[in-house]
């Protein structure tokens, strides 16, 4: 891969936060009532971290990738709340952007790898020209120079460049679609980088790769990303920090040893608990009771009171906000001191 | 890589075979197509030759019938003249007859028209066929052109008032059959309102123009073929928007035209390269069948509009049981459905990377 060297990467890996929710709320309008998928997210995406959003489906993380790029069907609304994109010391609300605006914003600013890479791509179109309009909607005239970079960015996510520009979607296998989605992703430079479930649709082997090279993304070029996973494996493997969310809100916030090895929220301990071992021989999986809740008509307080093995009145009245559990860790529950003490007496990793 | 094994080159018969330049030829994508096409042919050329000639009563007989009602000949009389006429044999054996049609066929002959004798098929044909061309297809390139437009249009604007409207009337025009629409035509614009003069109409062209590369040539074809072409319009116009409205809805939820949302494209890029071109995919299948009845379909329209072309030459030559006649315009009619399916498949396969000629089993 000769071609890597030339790679030229223009963002700033320094300090600062490039992107902020600040109390997100996102509506679907549905028939039987308003489904709250989003209510009331703070975040803080800080340069050069990747950050995971896990929960169950339904929790509202995919909303929430395609809200900050306000990519949602026409039926959601984003119904309260700011998102701060930071620049180069100037800093715009997503949310006021007129459409010209937000067309230039995505994918040169914050670009979006989607779940479903199979079906990701204009089947009529060779990756040439999907990557030669991309580019040129964004002002680029120079042919020869997209040609260019778009063969040095294939070749970083490892696929036999001069092949794959001119094939058309359908001659490539899910994996490489994956990865060419990858690649154009990066095409235009990207401050943050949006992946929703970039390994869902794969086998295990392919997840291999596709999450090695998200690593030496993370790890050589410091991107800034947020991932959006069901897969606690991933979401160990590849974030900074993680957030849990559970019927729209984030109901725990951390490291990723913290959220994996000293969770305090029920729920995150009951994902947690959830995901099989491999090692250990066989154990009973514990799987937490109940379904995710109605987001048309929400449970009172604590959403997560009804299936909770701590629950109490309190939580049935008043719903917790974020409080700070340890350093830079952050839950929203009334009893994470008592997950606290389950812990000591019943580790999670017996290792 | 891990070790790969290599399976020793093993040759059975089949293989060998495969390698031969003629089984290379007869298994080629085109020779199977032509194959099938010839043979197609042959069968609808076949049907049609016995299935006139079941058709009661004959050409003689007819014109027999003619000289006495018109002229008040006696039948024997009648007869005598039809005999001098005619050079036709009908009292040969039908597969004698078949055999000797074949036999022209094969050499390019259609034969001549049996009530106009002398005059060859070909030429006929070639005379009237242009026209029928001519008017439909120009019909079809706008019914065509317009309704993917429109049906794009209400797809884009689903739900919305616009969109109800166009959908009631693409309905209502599609379920309208094309001759009572020309008869509507003809008695509300040219009868009722006065708004056409549909007997100057008539015709092809009017008296005193030459064919030829003239404004006045194109001006005047233009205007006789109106009334023709506003019905094809008219009739076909609402199947092309609604079945390009339903394309256009499946299009839009794919997920390739959100990514090309988040990449940031136009909206006119989007709309044009990746919704439009994938919707109307399979819009161009239907064109070229559309293409291939657009001889068959001109019969009714052609008569009402006493438009001189194939399909009114057809019903004139049913109505006069002229065999040779009729055997010409529906072979026209079969090549010109097989050649359109043909060129369906390569177009299809042009316009859709993902079909390649001559890689299926």
């Amino acid at each position: 891969m000769s071609n890597e060297s030339q790679l030229i990467w223009k963002h700033e890996a320094g300090s600062g936060t490039p992107l902020s929710l600040r109390n997100v709320h996102i509506i679907y309008g549905a028939r039987k009532g308003d489904v709250q998928a989003v209510r009331g997210v703070d975040l803080d995406l800080r340069a050069g971290e990747s950050i995971a959003l896990i929960g169950e489906s339904g929790s509202g993380k995919t909303t929430l990738g395609l809200g900050i790029v306000r990519l949602l069907v026409k039926s959601a609304d984003i119904s309260q709340g700011e998102i701060i994109y930071r620049r180069n010391g100037t800093e715009v609300n997503v949310l006021d952007l007129d459409k010209k605006e937000l067309r230039e914003f995505r994918w040169k600013e914050c670009s979006m790898v989607f779940q479903s890479a199979l079906n990701a791509f204009n089947p009529v179109l060779r990756v040439w020209d999907q990557m030669r309009d991309t580019a040129q909607s964004h002002g680029w005239k120079d042919k020869k120079a997209i040609r260019q970079r778009s063969l040095d960015l294939l070749g970083f996510v490892q696929l036999d460049a001069e092949r794959v520009i001119d094939a058309y979607p359908h001659e490539l296998s899910g994996g490489m679609r994956q990865r060419v989605l990858i690649a154009l992703s990066l095409l235009l430079d990207p401050q943050v980088l949006i992946l929703d479930e970039p390994t869902t649709a794969l086998d295990i082997l392919t997840q291999r790769t596709i999450i090695d090279l998200l690593r030496k993304l993370k790890e050589e070029q410091h991107f800034t990303m947020i991932f959006i996973s069901h897969d606690l494996a991933i979401a160990a493997e590849l974030a900074d920090r993680i957030a849990t969310m559970y019927a729209g809100r984030i109901v725990e916030l951390g490291s990723a040893d913290d959220i994996f090895y000293r969770p305090r929220h029920p729920y995150t301990l009951g994902l947690i608990r959830a995901v099989p071992k491999v090692v250990g021989g066989f154990q009973e999986l514990f799987s937490i009771p109940g379904s995710p809740p109605d987001l048309i008509d929400l449970p009172s307080g604590c959403k997560f009171h009804p299936r909770c093995p701590y629950a109490t009145d309190k939580c049935k009245t008043e719903e917790p906000d974020l409080v700070t559990v340890g350093r830079e860790h952050e839950a929203a529950c009334w009893h994470w001191r008592e997950v606290e003490e389950e812990l000591q007496t019943n580790p999670l990793h017996s290792v | 890589m891990a070790t790969t094994i290599t399976a020793p080159p093993v040759k059975n018969i089949h293989e060998k075979q495969r390698e031969s330049g003629f089984y290379r030829v007869t298994h080629s994508y085109f020779f199977q197509k032509i194959w099938k096409a010839l043979f197609t042919a042959w069968v609808v050329v076949t049907l049609t030759f016995f299935l006139i000639r079941l058709l009661p009563s004959n050409p003689v007989e007819l014109f027999i019938q003619d000289l006495m009602v018109q002229y008040g000949m006696p039948y024997h009389e009648a007869q005598d003249q039809a005999a001098a006429l005619f050079s036709i044999d009908l009292n040969q054996p039908l597969w004698g007859q078949y055999l000797d049609y074949m036999w022209g066929l094969l050499h390019g002959d259609m034969g001549t028209s049996i009530l106009s004798p002398g005059t060859p098929v070909t030429s006929i044909i070639m005379r009237f066929l242009p026209w029928t061309i001519f008017s439909v297809g120009i019909a079809l390139m706008i019914s065509f052109t317009l309704g993917i437009i429109l049906g794009l249009f209400m797809a884009y604007r689903r739900e919305g008032l616009l969109d109800h409207i166009l959908t009631v009337m693409a309905s209502i025009l599609s379920s309208i059959p094309n001759y009572i629409l020309g008869i509507l035509l003809i008695i509300f614009l040219g009868v009722r309102w006065g708004l056409i003069s549909v007997a100057s109409m008539r015709g092809t062209l009017s008296p005193g123009v030459e064919p030829g590369f003239t404004l006045e040539f194109f001006k005047d074809a233009l205007y006789h073929a109106a009334l023709p072409i506003l019905t094809y319009v008219l009739t076909t116009i609402g199947s092309w928007m609604l079945t390009m409205k339903s394309s256009t809805i499946g299009v839009l939820e794919e997920d390739y035209v959100t990514v090309a949302k988040a990449k940031g494209l136009k909206e006119g890029r989007i709309t044009s390269s990746y919704v439009g071109r994938n919707a109307s995919l399979p819009m161009f299948t239907l064109l070229t069948i559309a293409i291939g009845f657009v001889v068959g379909g001109s019969v009714l329209i052609e008569t009402i509009f006493q438009y001189q072309g194939i399909g009114y030459i057809l019903l004139q030559s049913v109505n006069k049981r002229d065999y040779t006649v009729m055997q010409g315009v529906f072979l026209v009619i079969t090549l010109a459905v097989i050649i359109a399916n043909f060129f369906a498949d390569i177009l299809y396969s042009w316009l859709d990377p993902r079909i390649k000629l001559g890689k299926q089993e």
